[in-house]
């Protein structure tokens, strides 16, 4: 009986990866098929969509922008959400609830809507359609994950250690220095990881700001409303690429560190 | 060594914590001499811990003054003291190895890294831990992580040595090994040690003077033997145990109480005096003299030394003797059975006197 669930569950399981990853596998097997539209059986393979897309100069400044974006964003973003969680650990205050509950916020709204106030927002400030401006939206919607892991860290962390560090001389900067990152690296390469994952990917509001400084997925949804083309699938592959490898690192810094404790 | 010197390191006056509205510590006035081994102690929540912390700065007095050495520390931060802690939860670095660890006060101090380096060496061969220094933390053993944080913390040679319940975590056989490495420690470094602890065996077994706290207040101060044998309270006397409590009112020498009529030298008025469990006898039959209280046997307990009975008498209180094992075979007490006590009235401690 227990083996026949156990079967059932790992037949689901097997099932639920098929479903969710098969879009992405078929994307990136057409990105090597000849052909023009995506039909089977499959023609020769080629990556003549690769050398097609990568030919493109507005591409490569794509890939450029979304990189600035994706790096500034993570340090951004992991150092405001390390500094949240430190509060959280380290302070009592009142109205703390409420401060987490609004530093947790952001991924809670549709980003629709985020994109359509962001837009608002930085055109009063006169920040539209930079990269700044980007940043500054991927810099909101990415903090709440860093503060999420650097949190978890703070929480497996023995609360005297941090005081340990000052009775043996060090002051608070100097506990922070040598004691709270330290304890923390693990998360906080974690988070600049799936932070930058985070903004890589980020399509709907980096359209709502981009302007004419686009970003990859902004690039992409352009190519798409102009034709149809394999370069799509080339190109939607590398940045998949790219993202698994960053949250796939984000995982190993995780794990890593739960195997260590 | 027990004596406290003329100018004591440290000097507690009138010193009060409070947390909001809750009174960690009431009133607080205590020395502490250079060299001295002295033991804070008493139930959880009785400020022991709190005091510790306000040695080390990692609490402000909200009134009244610390001094070490003469210099008022009220207001110098943690970091700028050198009264190192041995913390209950030990608090070594776990990202760092066991070298590392030991280094960090010199670290911290800027003292260069080779001479840091082999400062630190020479403590954790002191503390028999050479070879490990590679190690991690997580790849040491209990008494292992002891040693590393005693090194740790006497790497910088302080004049004092802070310990807050640092056996609670240890093995029982360990806790015992460890009282000797602490106690010859202090001895051959001459410094003082404060040691926080709720456990009377390891106070009593170490320290030159315990100081019983209860309530944010010390109950009583002295030597382990003053204390075991002359509580000044109903509160001392329970909290260090295998005590009989009888109170009543002398008349003429004679306490009249619940339990009987004892022959007492203390003044007229309501008394309570104080029977050790290792000063009763127990008998199968009333004592043809003496001072007895007829009471029911309940259970024993072996205890180190020896083993103590627990016996209930006629109004429910409870009664302890500490016997042998060969008076326990000889006894052979069967729960409920009846049994008198009796002691040496010139043994009896007569409280608040």
């Amino acid at each position: 009986m227990r083996r026949a669930g156990d079967l059932l569950g790992a037949i689901y399981l097997v099932a639920l990866f098929v479903f969710v990853f098969a879009p992405i596998a078929a994307s990136v097997v057409f990105s090597f098929n000849s052909d023009r539209f995506p039909t089977l059986p499959l023609g020769s393979f080629t990556t003549d969509w690769y050398a097609r897309a990568f030919s493109r100069p507005e591409l490569w400044e794509a890939i450029a922008n979304s990189l600035l974006v994706a790096a500034v964003t993570s340090v951004l973003a992991t150092f405001i959400g390390f500094a949240t969680a430190y509060t959280d650990f380290r302070y009592g205050f009142r109205f703390k609830q409420a401060y987490l509950a609004l530093a947790l916020l952001p991924p809670t709204m549709p980003l629709v809507i985020m994109g359509l106030a962001m837009l608002a927002w930085l055109s009063q400030l006169g920040l539209s359609g930079t990269l700044r401006g980007i940043i500054i939206a991927h810099t909101v919607l990415a903090t709440p994950f860093a503060m999420a892991i650097c949190r978890l860290r703070l929480s497996q962390m023995d609360t005297t250690l941090e005081a340990a560090a000052w009775n043996l001389g060090a002051g608070q900067w100097g506990a922070m220095r040598h004691v709270i990152l330290p304890f923390c690296a693990p998360a906080i390469v974690s988070s600049l990881c799936l932070t930058a994952a985070v903004s890589f990917d980020e399509f709907i509001v980096a359209w709502f700001v981009s302007g004419l400084n686009r970003t990859v997925p902004v690039m992409i949804l352009e190519i798409l409303q102009g034709n149809v083309d394999p370069q799509i699938n080339a190109i939607g592959s590398v940045v998949f690429l790219t993202s698994m490898t960053l949250v796939v690192l984000a995982q190993l810094m995780i794990f890593r560190r739960r195997r260590h404790d | 060594m027990t004596d406290p010197t003329p100018t004591p390191l440290v000097q507690f006056r009138g010193v009060r914590k409070l947390y909001g509205s809750a009174i960690a510590v009431k009133s607080l006035d205590l020395d502490i001499g250079r060299g001295e081994f002295v033991a804070l102690m008493g139930p959880s929540g009785c400020g022991k811990t709190t005091t510790l912390r306000m040695l080390a700065g990692l609490e402000t007095p909200t009134a009244g003054s610390i001094t070490i050495g003469g210099k008022l520390m009220n207001d110098v931060p943690a970091h700028q003291r050198d009264t190192p802690l041995v913390w209950q939860s030990l608090a070594l670095f776990p990202f760092l190895s066991v070298v590392e660890n030991v280094e960090f006060g010199l670290r911290m101090r800027g003292v260069a890294a080779g001479e840091r380096r082999s400062r630190a060496m020479m403590w954790l061969e002191r503390m028999g831990l050479q070879g490990f220094e590679a190690r991690r933390i997580d790849q040491l053993s209990g008494g292992q992580r002891q040693r590393v944080a005693l090194a740790r913390s006497l790497v910088t040679e302080p004049e004092m040595l802070l310990l807050d319940e640092p056996l609670s975590a240890l093995d029982a056989h360990l806790v015992i090994r460890m009282q000797g490495v602490l106690t010859k420690l202090q001895r051959e470094l001459g410094i003082t040690f404060v040691y926080v602890t709720h456990s009377h065996s390891e106070a009593f077994a170490m320290a030159d003077r315990v100081v019983i706290m209860g309530h944010g207040e010390i109950e009583q101060i002295g030597a382990p033997r003053e204390i075991f044998r002359t509580p000044r309270s109903r509160f001392v006397a329970e909290f260090v145990g295998r005590n009989n409590i009888i109170a009543g009112v002398v008349a003429g020498g004679i306490l009249s109480s619940e339990h009987g009529a004892f022959p007492i030298a203390a003044p007229d008025g309501s008394a309570e005096i104080v029977v050790a469990a290792d000063t009763v006898t127990v008998l199968r039959a009333p004592p043809e003299a003496g001072p007895a209280v007829k009471v029911a046997f309940l259970s024993e307990e072996f205890a180190g030394t020896g083993i103590i009975c627990y016996f209930e008498a006629a109004d429910g209180s409870e009664f302890k003797a500490q016997v042998t094992e060969e008076q326990l075979a000889d006894l052979q007490p069967e729960p409920g059975a009846a049994f008198w006590l009796s002691w040496d009235p010139a043994r009896v401690h007569v409280m608040g006197g």
